[in-house]
C-alpha cells in the first residue's frame, strides 16, 4: 500500500519505518529542512514543507495514497492534513496531544478515521516493564477490549493440557500461541502447554483476572493497561 | 454593543454538555465545538466590555470542564 505521513519527528518517523520494514510505500511531508535532511538520509522520500497546505500534499502524490497519518505534535496541522486527505478519498489517521481529546474526535471529526494518542501505548509499555511477571498487556483495542500476553507456570491449571482442552471466559479470546523461546503463530488444537509458552489473548477487562488465573496460575492485579 | 470570540480549552471529553452549557450563558450568540488547540469557540454579543469580562471569566470559566480561555474582542 501506499501511505503519506505528515511529520517526520519521533512518532512520524517510526510509523514510516515499520512501514516500510512491512514493504509499503512511505512518502514524508516534514517542514524542518534539518529533519528532513536526516530522514532522507535514512532511505526515505521526503517532501520538505507544510503538511497542511493542499498542494504539498499533492506533490507527497496524496491522489494516488492509501492512506493519510497526521502525526505531526501540531494538532491544528493534523487536522488540516486530514480534511485534505480524507477530500482526496484516503483513510485517515490523527495524532492527538491530550488524551481527553480522544472522546471529542472520534466523535465530531468525521474526516477522521482514526485517532492515535500515542502516549497511551508508551504508558502500557512503561507499566509492563515495571510490573514485570507472567502477563503483558500488548494493546488496548477498544475502551474495554485489552489483548495481553500471559505466560505459562509451573503453577498454571492448564500445564500439560491441549489447547483444544483450554477453556475460556466467554469474552475472551485465544489469538496466538508460541511454545517457549519461539515465536507466536496461530493457535493449533493439538498442542500442549508447558512453562514458558505464551498465549496471547483478546479480553474483555472484567474477565482479564480469570484469564490470568486459567493460563498462568495465580490471581491478582487483572487488568494491565488500562492507562 | 460589543462583541468578542472566547476560545475555550477544555480538560475532558464530554464536549457536547459544554456546549450545551455555553450555551445556555446570557449573551452567549453560538458556540462550536472545533478543531485545533482550543476546543470551543464561543461567540458572545453583550452590551459593555465589562460584560464580556462577566461572560467569559466567569462564567464560562466556572463551567466543570473548562481548563482555560482566551477572548478577543472584536473592533470593527
Amino acid at each position: 500500500m501506499q501511505f503519506v505521513i505528515v511529520g517526520a519527528g519521533r512518532v512520524g518517523l517510526r510509523t514510516a519505518r515499520v512501514l516500510r520494514e512491512a514493504d509499503h510505500e512511505v512518502v514524508l511531508v516534514e517542514t524542518d529542512p534539518t529533519t528532513a535532511e536526516r530522514v532522507r538520509e535514512d532511505g526515505f522520500e521526503v517532501l520538505e514543507g507544510d503538511g497542511s497546505v493542499e498542494d504539498v500534499l499533492l506533490q507527497a502524490d496524496l491522489e494516488s495514497a492509501d492512506a493519510l497519518g497526521a502525526l505531526t505534535g501540531d494538532l491544528n496541522n493534523n487536522f488540516v492534513a486530514c480534511m485534505v486527505a480524507k477530500h482526496y478519498g484516503c483513510r485517515t489517521v490523527l495524532r492527538i496531544d491530550e488524551d481527553y481529546r480522544e472522546e471529542i474526535y472520534r466523535k465530531y471529526a468525521s474526516d477522521v478515521d482514526e485517532v492515535v494518542y500515542p502516549e497511551r501505548l508508551g504508558a502500557i509499555v512503561a507499566k509492563n516493564a515495571l510490573v514485570g511477571g507472567n502477563s503483558r498487556a500488548v494493546a488496548d483495542i477498544h475502551q474495554n477490549l485489552q489483548m495481553v500476553e500471559f505466560t505459562v507456570t509451573p503453577r498454571s491449571p492448564m500445564r500439560g493440557y491441549s489447547i483444544s482442552e483450554l477453556e475460556l471466559p466467554a469474552n475472551a479470546e485465544l489469538l496466538a500461541f508460541g511454545k517457549k523461546g519461539e515465536p507466536v503463530d496461530v493457535p493449533r488444537d493439538d498442542v500442549s502447554l508447558e512453562p514458558g509458552d505464551e498465549l496471547i489473548v483478546l479480553a474483555d477487562f472484567d474477565v482479564l483476572g480469570d484469564v490470568r488465573s486459567i493460563i498462568v496460575g495465580d490471581t491478582g492485579r487483572a487488568a494491565l493497561g488500562g492507562a | 454593543m460589543v462583541t468578542a470570540y472566547v476560545m475555550v480549552k477544555a480538560h475532558t471529553g464530554n464536549a457536547n454538555k459544554l456546549r450545551d452549557d455555553i450555551a445556555a450563558i446570557d449573551g452567549v450568540e453560538n458556540v462550536h465545538i472545533v478543531a485545533g488547540d482550543f476546543d470551543l469557540i464561543a461567540k458572545v454579543s453583550v452590551g459593555s466590555p465589562a460584560e464580556v469580562k462577566e461572560v467569559a471569566a466567569s462564567e464560562i470559566q466556572n463551567i466543570q470542564g473548562v481548563e482555560d480561555t482566551q477572548t478577543y474582542v472584536a473592533m470593527d
